[in-house]
């Protein structure tokens, strides 16, 4: 029987030993799944939200006190943008942890990058658009900070503003990045990050001679534990989006709102934290960008994984990859601890 | 792997149907368009059940928000009452301008009689101009009576009175302890402050302290007992600088009627503070006034007369008259056009009274409706000294007792 749309995707068989639960977490399946949600639920909310600086909030307010479901819609997206951005994480530390990045995979490598930072602005665009109070502070940093990279830091911020008072203008700017700007890069750039796993010869293993087992699952048992995995996550996130609400506040007034709360978005309590060390430039946007260019060279300039240990956790070979991304890891959810004891 | 297929389709199942029924237990929402604002308010989903405020604010005209703020599209209580002014009170005089105000409403001019919030904020009940300057001449901070210091600041360009501001008061900074003390137990007896602990004292803040009679109810037919949460709750001593709490709580009216003398007639007990403290007197005249004296002008003679005048009157000729706004927004009187009505030395109607052919005059009391028919004192058998209008006079003769 000729295999359906969905089957055919897939590889006729791959490695049993690769096909696991506790070997890829099912983390890059379920950052697609998420994506499907967020896609899908963002459309429903697209026929009720007002892109306008004095109606947006309030039809955020419609969306979800007014519209039958309206409210559940606007917390599954809620919640798969965050969990979107937990998984993609995990995905990440997954590739580098068993060595799935060394050649030929590692310009998918890079694909994948490109698509955790995109994700990354995607939830932060996102977050803007409910345009309440909460959000404006945020805005205001934010944007500033790309104020101060030299040459093109105020170029970089009339484009991401479109005029002088971030919290007047940047709403419709920020509203075509996400629904479309950022949706056009990402489909192509997962598509072709999905495609290249297929092209570079499936997930990640060792030659066959060193291969420890030959076992192989079919293409149509690893569709059943996809769509096992969509039925758990799915599960989790009604759960979530039931009992535990998006945040909503009232309309910005278009000033910040300075009280002792205000804060960035979750994803950035480590950057505000390194904010208040000093200089803008340095702790905002290098040490980031620091962050993500080590990350970027793991494939290239670090100490090339064994043929024999791709495709296992924690191979002897790329110990320092690990230690370094390790460290950086830790770095990140300790600044963002510290960013939440009450000063 | 089928069968954990087929069981994770269960919890599926299972979730949509938690999902289904949760949103079946969601409040059904109750829209209200008020006719002033046009934009649908759900705040009737949870609060139905609240009186209508007053005959003058009707909820499908004006609706909630905009006097209370609030987010009008929320189901959710706690973000719907984030944006509130005031909390519970929007006539706080912190918001009072946001929530009362505007031209058409209770911040318009003085020619339209629509200047309540400039004439509270600037009245004596709100600076306590009068006491703060009576403690810091007294214990020595400042060389003379004249007011300086208010509870907030305030200023008033077009003053009649020559005070064309007064400053924040600040005990905390007084050198004298006295004054300090005055700061922390005297200053409970302003528009602007919550009052004491204590059920005697229980009184809202801002417009509401005087008007709202009840629970979510404005009114202008105020009770004697309205004024008694501030007025006649017991006495200072200015020695220790503490307040003495009255210990004689009566539900004989004439016991627990503030007098601020010890002798009194029969009105003074009878009728309700706002039968003669007229609008002037208790929200002020738009100036800053130094004490409570020089605001305060009706006296017995207001409505009787002496024995060479009779009291003033005025015919309603002008039917947009103040004293048709009046009675309408207290309809204890039928007032019609035509008719001729008592008026204050300032102008100011006694609207709920009527000059009665053959000489005599009616009034019917605000709060009460009770009934009352008095004469002049011009004819009557009385001695007074016509110019001598001191109400130790009347007392001499119509004096009461407890």
């Amino acid at each position: 029987m000729r295999p359906s749309f969905f089957h055919h995707l897939h590889p006729p068989t791959i490695p049993a030993a690769q096909a696991r639960w506790r070997y890829t977490l099912g983390a890059g399946g379920t950052a697609i799944f998420l994506m499907l949600v967020l896609g899908l639920t963002g459309i429903l909310e697209m026929f009720y939200y007002v892109p306008n600086p004095d109606q947006a909030a309030l039809s955020v307010q419609t969306i979800t006190y007014l519209v039958p479901f309206g409210g559940l819609v606007r917390n599954l997206h809620y919640w798969a943008a965050q969990l979107l951005l937990v998984v993609v994480a995990i995905h990440l530390l997954r590739v580098i942890f068993t060595a799935a990045y060394s050649q030929p995979r590692s310009f998918n490598y890079l694909l994948g990058l490109a698509l955790f930072v995109l994700s990354v602005l995607f939830d932060f665009t996102g977050y803007i658009l409910r345009w309440d109070i909460d959000v404006c502070w945020p805005l205001v940093t934010g944007t500033n900070l790309l104020k101060t990279i030299p040459l093109i830091g105020d170029f970089l911020f009339r484009i991401a503003v479109g005029g002088g008072q971030a919290c007047s203008t940047a709403l419709l700017r920020f509203y075509t990045w996400h629904i479309f700007g950022l949706t056009i890069v990402v489909t192509i750039l997962a598509i072709w990050h999905a495609f290249r796993v297929r092209r570079d010869g499936g997930i990640a293993v060792p030659p066959p001679q060193l291969r420890r087992e030959n076992a192989r699952i079919s293409r149509d048992e690893l569709v059943r534990r996809e769509v096992l995995a969509m039925f758990v996550v799915g599960i989790a996130l009604i759960l979530l989006a039931s009992f535990i609400p998006a945040p909503i506040a009232p309309a910005m007034t278009g000033k910040p709102n300075l009280t002792a709360e205000a804060r960035a978005p979750w994803f950035f309590l480590w950057i505000q934290q390194m904010l208040k060390w000093g200089d803008p430039f340095l702790w905002g946007v290098l040490v980031p960008l620091g962050m993500l260019a080590v990350l970027a060279l793991v494939p290239y300039v670090f100490p090339k994984p064994a043929e024999s240990e791709v495709g296992r956790w924690f191979p002897k070979s790329n110990r320092l990859a690990q230690m370094v991304v390790s460290l950086i890891v830790l770095i990140i959810i300790a600044l963002t601890l510290f960013s939440l004891i009450p000063v | 792997m089928k069968k954990i297929l087929t069981i994770a389709s269960g919890f599926l199942l299972f979730t949509l149907a938690l999902v289904w029924w949760l949103d079946s237990r969601q409040v059904h929402p109750v829209a209200l368009i008020p006719t002033l604002t046009g934009q649908p308010e759900y705040c009737l989903t949870c609060h139905a059940d609240l009186p209508e405020i007053s005959p003058s604010h009707p909820v499908k005209t004006f609706g909630c928000v905009i006097c209370h703020g609030g987010e009008r599209l929320a189901l959710d209580a706690d973000l719907a009452h984030s944006s509130m002014r005031g909390e519970a009170n929007p006539s706080d005089l912190s918001v009072v301008e946001a929530s009362c105000g505007g031209s058409a409403c209770h911040s318009g001019s003085a020619a339209d009689e629509r200047d309540h919030i400039q004439r509270v904020l600037t009245s004596v009940q709100s600076t306590y101009a009068g006491a703060i300057a009576s403690i810091r001449y007294t214990f020595g901070a400042q060389p003379d009576l004249k007011a300086y210091f208010g509870i907030a600041a305030i200023t008033d360009e077009q003053t009649q009175t020559g005070i064309t501001s007064l400053a924040a008061f600040d005990p905390t900074s007084a050198n004298n302890p006295s004054i300090q003390k005055f700061g922390e137990n005297c200053l409970t007896c302003h528009l602007h402050t919550r009052p004491r602990e204590g059920l005697a004292y229980e009184r809202q803040t801002g417009c509401a302290a005087c008007h709202a009679t009840a629970e979510h109810t404005f009114s202008t037919a105020i009770p004697y007992t309205q004024c008694n949460a501030c007025h006649n709750r017991g006495n200072y001593d200015l020695q220790t600088m503490t307040f003495v709490e009255r210990s004689d709580q009566s539900i004989k009216r004439i016991d627990n009627y503030y007098q601020p003398i010890a002798q009194f007639t029969q009105c003074e007990y009878t009728l309700d503070c706002v039968d003669c403290h007229t609008r002037i007197e208790v929200m002020g005249d738009g100036d800053i006034h130094a004490n409570q004296k020089s605001i305060e002008y009706v006296q017995c003679k207001t409505c009787h007369g002496t024995p060479t005048e009779l009291p003033l009157t005025k015919t309603l000729t002008d039917p947009n008259d103040i004293a048709f706004r009046l009675a309408l927004l207290n309809p204890v009187v039928d007032l019609k056009l035509g008719e001729t009505i008592l008026v204050t030395e300032k102008g100011e109607p006694l609207w709920n009274t009527r000059v009665l052919p053959g000489g005599s005059y009616e009034l019917i009391g605000k709060a009460t409706q009770q009934y009352f028919i008095f004469r002049p004192v011009m004819g009557s058998g009385c001695t007074q000294n016509g110019q001598d209008q001191s109400s130790a006079y009347c007392h001499e003769c119509h004096a009461v007792e407890r």
